[in-house]
């Protein structure tokens, strides 16, 4: 798992790393067959309710904008919290009984393969889908209950008061005593990254390396986010497993950050979207899964650094191309056994 | 919102309407016809005792009872009891809480009971300052406080040891807000106005006359002070320091945002906890048992305390007043007023205005540092977030309706002893007191949320919710109201041939509407902070300005987040503004 070289990953950072110029933006605009039948459709339900974990609060909200404004009188009520938070409240509708989402989207994978297994989920394979770059198509799921619609990078973060030359080069570095109250690091209780990162670094190293890392006193967030803003003001130096996006948009904003690729693997998530079986809002729910799979949902979350999902959107500015980088991609099964164990293992290290 | 006669008739007209259909139909559906000789104040008495049971007795017992059934089947077990206890950071989170409640209520009476002394008895100069500094403090929702002294204090960042660096050159931090210490602060700087009312209120009853005989036999003012004037004042003490104790037990939002970084669990956080996925409303509710069992102990505790009356000369005001005369003194009393109200209020809101119109709020009051993104995404681009105002609003307002509809007839058949067993009705609308919000919001949740009444998700819950949580307050604000009241301007009104509804609507309701309009806006500015219950109710579209908030706090993004506070502080500033005016410029602080 440390360095996958399984090969749709591969084939996923050639295509990433490629790069397409844009198609014509102006012919996109216009709907294809299925889609405006579902939009009639959707139209009639008038709005549909995002859970999501998986890009941060404006991003989201900008998502929902993009889909409204490609499909005019279908609202996005977009609910956005860390993964696990996420999961949390759709946990909560089901115990209560009460249907109120009608898309899921997680950075925890174990989430939509749960909800699959639990036959929560309805199975809806968007036609637009067949467009993707391969590799996100083929991440999703084989039955077509869930497809892939964030490609989620999570790295270290500096301060730029740490020069590059001192800079930690992989996530083994930050347990070096220089660190000691500069690292800030997201809640694996949280956030579906930080989850996820813990079962990949487990994996690599043993549980040992968190007690090794509590030495060094992380401050402890709860989205994988959180470091960013830390880092901006800072309060502290380094942040481990930092989104990429969220970092890029801060240094786009003029903040003094920099990315670093850890040595021992950057983590990538293909972070699953599903809509629910019993989703309040059936069409409106399949439309948005047919747009995440539009070539208009990679162009409105460009703008926030996130890596494109289709051919004809060019990767963000300011990332490194992935098939020049190694990565971390801990499986679905993995990390669904995993987290819950992390999770638990955490509270007794870290205290919260 | 101007309270008139009619709207007086509205209010009971909607207590009725209000009611839960099922509790109202079986009370009084069939039996309707045979009960129409009997006073209409004896439907009234059944009805209210249905909106309370439904309110208040229904989701403690069905917390109660959740606490013992297995998930799932129902079936009678102790397991969630063995699963709430069964591990040390369970246990550990409830000692913190207690260590972390006491801890805040002693920090609160020192931080008020000198304030208090001061601005009721004495000649320090600036007390409406102090009397701002005390009203900011209660306006502030403890989060939002929360979020100043991260920036104020956050070990490297914290303008306050920044400041202190360059002062004085050191390396290390002056304040830590991620410790235990800082945490406890924080909350007893938001809480201490509990104390503060209670006390001046106390103190503002003791006549001068005691201390006089005190100064009489040789005793200096401060040794009259603490041995006469603040022993008087000690049940008043005590009442403020079990506020201040509970509400911080039961506190969620500043232990979720200061705790975590600090390593600090506590009971609050751990129930949240229970309700990750598989969500265990079972252990939830067993693990807030013992919350409840220690609020009502300590209220137990403190009957016995004050067993013996007699603390206060009960004589009203009529002894003479004077004001001690503390010389120079004065001064360094005003320099602790001032100080806690800098702590209190300017620094974290002054901080948080600065946060709000900043890139980033580390890179302090710099021209490029200035933008107006983070209100305008608030403002325009966030779908919620008006949405989420909104909510709050009218949720606010409808709860503060409500509760104080209930309250308003509970304590007028309660003080004019119009039925048998009143007392109970008063019982019930004073129990919520003793319940922390997070673990009402459990019991309506797991009361409510699922068919048949399926309320998750709908404002109704949220509403219920939050009305049954502050029904207390306006109770207290309504029985204080109706007691100044004397019956004989009713029986005039009756002797000319008004009902009895139409006597409270006409002549009792517009005597009090003043103070109840006061209890209304302090039910409305409470409920439009309330975060402990709502966060576990909201659903999508329910979502109120402070489960926003806490959601976007997650991300640590402070400079968004200090917008909104902006906007809330905003709103709640303008309801005090027309609160002030209506009902007077003590009307949150006044205590009858």
């Amino acid at each position: 798992m440390a360095r996958i070289t399984r090969r749709g990953v591969l084939a996923a950072a050639a295509a990433l790393g490629g790069g397409r110029a844009g198609g014509a933006a102006a012919q996109e605009q216009q709907l294809l067959p299925h889609e405006r039948e579902l939009h009639e459709a959707a139209r009639r339900e008038g709005e549909l309710t995002w859970y999501t974990g998986q890009m941060q609060a404006e991003p989201s909200e900008a998502i929902g904008r993009a889909f409204t404004e490609r499909f005019p009188g279908v609202k996005v009520n977009v609910v956005r919290s860390t993964s696990q938070v996420a999961f949390q409240r759709l946990s909560q509708d089901a115990r209560a009984g009460v249907a109120q989402c009608d898309v899921f989207s997680s950075v925890d994978q174990s989430h939509l393969t749960l909800l699959k297994r639990q036959e929560r989920l309805a199975q809806y394979r968007p036609l637009n889908a067949s467009g993707l770059i391969p590799a996100v198509r083929e991440a999703g799921d084989p039955d077509g209950y869930f497809q892939v619609s964030y490609l989620a990078i999570y790295l270290i973060g500096r301060h730029r008061r740490v020069t590059e030359a001192e800079a930690p080069r992989s996530w083994r570095d930050l347990l070096d005593p220089r660190w000691r109250g500069q690292i800030a690091v997201g809640h694996p209780g949280f956030s579906g990254a930080i989850g996820s990162l813990c079962v990949a670094l487990r994996k690599l190293y043993g549980w040992d390396y968190f007690r090794q890392l509590e030495r060094n006193r992380p401050h402890i967030g709860r989205s994988a986010g959180d470091p960013v803003t830390l880092l901006n003001a800072g309060e502290r130096t380094i942040g481990m497993g930092v989104p990429s996006p969220t970092t890029l948009l801060s240094i786009a904003r003029g903040n003094p950050l920099a990315l670093v690729y850890p040595a021992d693997g950057t983590l990538m998530v293909p972070a699953p979207s599903g809509a629910l079986r019993n989703a309040p809002h059936p069409n409106a729910a399949r439309l948005f899964l047919e747009f995440i799979a539009s070539p208009a949902y990679s162009r409105a979350t460009r703008p926030f650094f996130a890596e494109s999902l289709r051919p004809e959107v060019p990767p963000p500015d300011g990332a490194r191309p992935l098939d020049q980088v190694p990565l971390l991609m801990p499986t679905a099964e993995e990390v669904e056994r995993g987290i819950p164990e992390v999770k638990e293992l955490w509270r007794d290290t870290f205290g919260v | 919102m101007t309270p008139s006669a009619s709207d007086g008739a509205a209010m009971s007209g909607d207590t009725v309407t209000v009611l839960p259909r099922p509790a109202a139909a079986s009370r009084a559906g069939g039996l309707l016809d045979r009960l129409r000789n009997i006073e209409p104040v004896s439907l009234l008495w059944a009805a209210l005792a249905a909106a309370l049971l439904f309110l208040v007795a229904a989701p403690l017992v069905k917390l109660f009872v959740a606490s013992f059934e297995t998930q799932g089947t129902g079936a009678f077990t102790l397991s969630n009891y063995a699963t709430a206890y069964g591990r040390q950071r369970y246990l550990d989170a409830l000692v913190n809480s207690l260590t972390l409640g006491l801890l805040s209520a002693a920090i609160s009476v020192v931080l008020a009971v000198p304030m208090a002394w001061a601005v009721s008895r004495t000649d320090m100069p600036g007390k409406g300052l102090t009397w701002a500094a005390v009203l900011g403090a209660f306006v502030v929702p403890p989060y939002l406080a929360a979020i100043g002294w991260i920036l104020l204090a956050g070990p490297n960042s914290g303008f306050v040891n920044q400041a202190w660096r360059w002062l004085t050159g050191a390396e290390g931090a002056l304040v830590n807000v991620y410790s235990f210490t800082g945490l406890a602060l924080v909350i007893a700087l938001n809480s201490f106005p509990l104390v503060f009312i209670l006390v001046k209120a106390a103190l503002d009853l003791i006549s001068s006359e005691m201390e006089d005989a005190a100064n009489i036999i040789g005793a200096g003012p401060w040794t009259t002070m603490w041995k006469v004037t603040l022993p008087l004042a000690w049940p008043a003490v005590l009442a403020g320091f079990i506020l201040v104790f509970l509400e911080t037990i039961a506190l969620f939002g500043t232990p979720a945002i200061i705790g975590i970084p600090a390593r600090i669990n506590v009971v609050t956080t751990q129930l949240w906890q229970f309700f990750e996925y598989p969500v265990r409303v079972e252990v939830a509710a067993a693990y807030a048992m013992p919350l409840l069992l220690v609020t009502v102990g300590l209220i137990a505790v403190q009957k016995l305390l004050l067993g013996r009356k007699g603390f206060v000369s009960q004589t009203g005001k009529g002894g003479e007043r004077r004001m001690v005369r503390l010389g120079p003194f004065r001064w360094v009393l005003f320099g602790w007023c001032a100080g806690v109200g800098a702590l209190a209020v300017v620094m974290p809101v002054l901080v948080l205005i600065q946060a709000s119109f900043a890139k980033a709020w580390g890179r302090g009051l710099a021209l490029d540092n200035l933008t107006l993104r983070n209100y305008a995404l608030l403002l325009f681009e966030h779908e919620m977030a008006l949405t989420s105002v909104w909510n709050t609003i009218w949720f606010s307002a409808a709860a503060a309706t409500i509760a104080g509809a209930i309250a308003l007839l509970v304590a007028y058949l309660v003080n004019r002893r119009l039925v048998p067993f009143g007392e109970v009705l008063g019982f019930l609308c004073m129990a919520p007191f003793v319940i922390p919000g997070i673990v009402m919001a459990i019991g309506f949740y797991a009361a409510y949320a699922s068919p048949p009444l399926a309320l998750y998700g709908t404002a109704t819950l949220l509403i219920l919710a939050f009305t049954a949580r502050f029904l207390p307050i306006a109770y207290a604000n309504s029985q204080a109201a109706v007691r100044a009241v004397h019956p004989e301007m009713e029986e005039a009104a009756r002797i000319l041939g008004a009902g009895r509804l139409q006597s409270i609507a006409r002549v009792t309701a517009p005597l009090l509407k003043k103070s109840l309009l006061g209890g209304w806006l302090i039910v409305f500015i409470l409920a439009s902070r309330e975060l402990s219950a709502a966060v576990f109710l909201v659903g999508p579209r329910t979502r109120t300005m402070s489960v926003l908030l806490y959601d976007l706090s997650e991300a640590g993004n402070f400079e968004v987040l200090a917008a909104f506070g902006g906007i809330l502080l905003a709103i709640t500033l303008v309801l005090v503004a027309v609160g002030m005016k209506l009902a007077g410029r003590d009307f949150m602080l006044r205590r009858e």
